[in-house]
């Protein structure tokens, strides 16, 4: 496991954060997975600001992010990454509960690189993060870090 | 069977709510300018043109019965004319009579031929009175008799004196003597005296008649040029009344019809948030439930009795269940308010894809089927689809206790107006009794052990036909078979 850069998950409910890095320990992917609790969490942490302000810099491998979240919304963080130069690159993964073609859309319309329903059956559910993990945090390869050569 | 589709849905009924309100807010508007039935039936152009039809009717009638009264002033005005004319005459012919009775009797006293010339002159004179009097008095009998008598009068008179001034010329004063003191036509001029005055007074007395008969028919037409234009006034208010009270209540129904979509929109917009947060919110706890029940299981997997292992499935199973639900749930809403696409459908090729779709599921299966050549329809693919679908999948689900199942797609009653459809099979069939139930929402017939399903497949094809401007209806005899019908209209609705 050579799993250079973190996996950043964005998710609001704690028993799906607990599900998900229960389906990346098994991986043991989970050690790399940073935990973002609402939208502004995933800004603070992209900008290295707040209470990451002094984390090692660097994009994140991926964003798994869910749509609904407090203060600011997965379609909001998504559409400020790819908005910005820098973030743009970042693979962002949409994980969401939601099947509305209107969600769908939005995000595909945004610049998101997948799209993934979250299945309601557990073992689904295991082996949906645990494929998402594996690809997107081992085998894909990520974008030239910009922001490390700056550090 | 009636029963059967005596159950509506929610969407075809807040469509028949929607024509009742119209009417009544068109029935205000008869009560509401309260006059003639019929009139109501006009549209407002008819009203209109009637409307001014009426003005127009009236301005014509006025204006003959003013044209009338004119030409009545202008005849009277013409007759009173002559009128005066022959009163002028008649004094002139008074006049010139006496002057003609002196100048004979002064001429027989005095034999001075100056009077003579004079008397001459009147007899000369008399042929051109008579024709002028003839002419003035043409149109009155009454005046021509006494004209008659004045002319028979006036030539006596002349005659008797000419012969007085033979007589004198002959004979001298003397013999003459008593003519030239009493005159020789006295006694005619009396009566020529008398005619004229009578005339004159009958031709005073028809002038004071047309006067008068003018005057009244002067203020006539006044009243009625009065009368016509406030009647006019009246109509033309009423026509711009009528063209107003349109306007305004048209724009009334325009705001009416804007408020009540907007309403409907919001009503959407709300629903759609609705089953928005279903769709969010409610899988997650479910994934929850299901996940957690996996993680205990794994923790204590060791210890783990059978009982509590198939306590540990049914959670997992009925968090799955609902699952299902809730996304056969959001597939009905859907349904019910996705836009609808209006093509031409080839059932043929939608089958044969149904079929296709369906190949897995029928590997393990032994069915013989029956399918006809199916029409054309007008209508949204992939709502048709799904209708064929969910019947198609039905009478699979429903034969798989039969060893050969016998499943017949075809279509009936072939008509202009309308196709019916039909899915049959010969599988566990139901009791007509509860078929009213079939299209309901989670509306089953079998127990979940028997048969699975969430029960929302044939509320789905209900909702799609009835959109469809169609209807469906099912038959069943129980452990015999099925057939379930989906009447289409032929022709593309103008909805």
């Amino acid at each position: 496991m050579t799993v250079a850069k973190p996996i950043l998950l964005a998710e609001d409910n704690p028993r799906d954060a607990e599900l998900a890095l229960a389906a990346m320990e098994a991986e043991h992917i989970s050690d790399k997975v940073v935990l973002c609790h609402d939208g502004a969490e995933v800004l603070d942490y992209l900008y290295c600001r707040g209470q990451f302000k002094s984390r090692q810099r660097g994009n994140p491998a991926v964003v798994f992010l869910d749509l609904k979240m407090p203060k600011v919304n997965g379609l909001e963080v998504l559409r400020t990454i790819k908005a910005d130069a820098n973030l743009r690159p970042i693979p962002v993964v949409m994980l969401t509960s939601s099947r509305e073609e209107r969600d769908l859309a939005d995000s595909y319309a945004l610049g998101a690189n997948a799209y993934v329903v979250k299945p309601v059956e557990f073992h689904k559910f295991l082996s949906a993060v645990k494929e998402l993990g594996t690809f997107w945090g081992i085998i894909n390869e990520p974008p030239p870090e910009s922001c490390r050569s700056t550090q | 069977m009636e029963s059967a589709f005596n159950h509506p849905s929610q969407a075809p009924r807040l469509a028949a709510e929607r024509p009742k309100s119209s009417a009544s807010g068109a029935g205000s508007s008869v009560f509401s300018l309260g006059s003639v039935v019929w009139f109501h039936r006009l549209t407002i152009e008819q009203r209109v043109l009637a409307g001014f039809s009426l003005v127009f009717v009236g301005i014509l009638i006025i204006s003959a019965i003013s044209y009338h009264n004119t030409s009545i002033l202008l005849t009277n005005s013409e007759l009173n004319g002559r009128s005066h004319d022959l009163i002028q005459l008649l004094n002139n012919i008074d006049t010139a009579m006496s002057e003609a009775e002196d100048a004979h009797r002064r001429y027989l006293v005095t034999g001075e031929a100056s009077y003579l010339e004079i008397y001459k002159k009147v007899v000369k004179q008399k042929p051109t009175f008579t024709t002028y009097l003839n002419d003035l008095i043409r149109e009155s009998p009454e005046q021509q008799q006494r004209a008659g008598l004045l002319d028979r009068m006036m030539d006596r008179q002349l005659s008797a004196e000419s012969k007085a001034t033979a007589q004198f010329q002959e004979g001298g004063f003397r013999a003459v003597k008593k003519m030239a003191f009493e005159g020789a036509g006295k006694r005619e001029l009396g009566v020529i005296h008398q005619v004229i005055t009578e005339m004159d007074a009958h031709e005073r007395q028809a002038v004071g008649r047309r006067v008068a008969e003018s005057a009244a028919g002067t203020r006539n037409t006044i009243v009625l040029l009065g009368i016509g234009a406030l009647l006019q006034l009246v109509l033309l208010a009423s026509v711009y009344y009528l063209i107003r009270h349109d306007i305004t209540e048209g724009r009334r129904v325009a705001e009416e019809l804007q408020r009540r979509g907007e309403l409907l929109e919001a009503a959407n917009k709300e629903l759609e948030s609705f089953s928005y947060s279903v769709s969010h919110d409610l899988r997650a706890p479910l994934r929850h439930i299901d996940g957690y029940a996996v993680l205990l299981r794994n923790s204590v997997e060791h210890s783990l009795n059978d009982k509590a292992a198939r306590y540990l499935q049914t959670i997992s199973d009925a968090a799955k269940q609902m699952g299902q639900l809730i996304d056969d749930l959001l597939v009905f809403s859907r349904m019910g308010r996705q836009e609808m696409l209006r093509t031409a459908v080839n059932l043929d090729q939608l089958i044969t894809s149904i079929l296709s779709d369906l190949r897995l599921d029928l590997q393990a299966r032994a069915i013989s089927w029956t399918i006809a050549a199916l029409p054309e329809v007008q209508g949204d693919p992939t709502m048709l689809r799904q209708v064929f679908m969910n019947l198609i999948a039905n009478a699979v689900k429903f034969t798989s206790t039969r060893s050969i199942a016998a499943i017949e797609i075809g279509v009936e009653h072939p008509s202009s107006t309308e196709i019916v459809l039909f899915v049959r099979d010969n599988g566990v069939g139901f009791d007509m009794q509860y078929a009213p139930k079939l299209f309901g929402v989670f509306q089953r017939l079998h127990r979940a052990d028997e048969f699975e399903g969430t029960g929302i497949g044939l509320a789905n094809v209900r909702r799609i036909v009835h959109r469809h401007g169609g209807r469906t209806w099912a038959e069943g005899v129980p452990d015999k078979g099925a057939t379930f019908y989906v009447l289409l209209p032929a022709r593309r609705l103008d909805s």
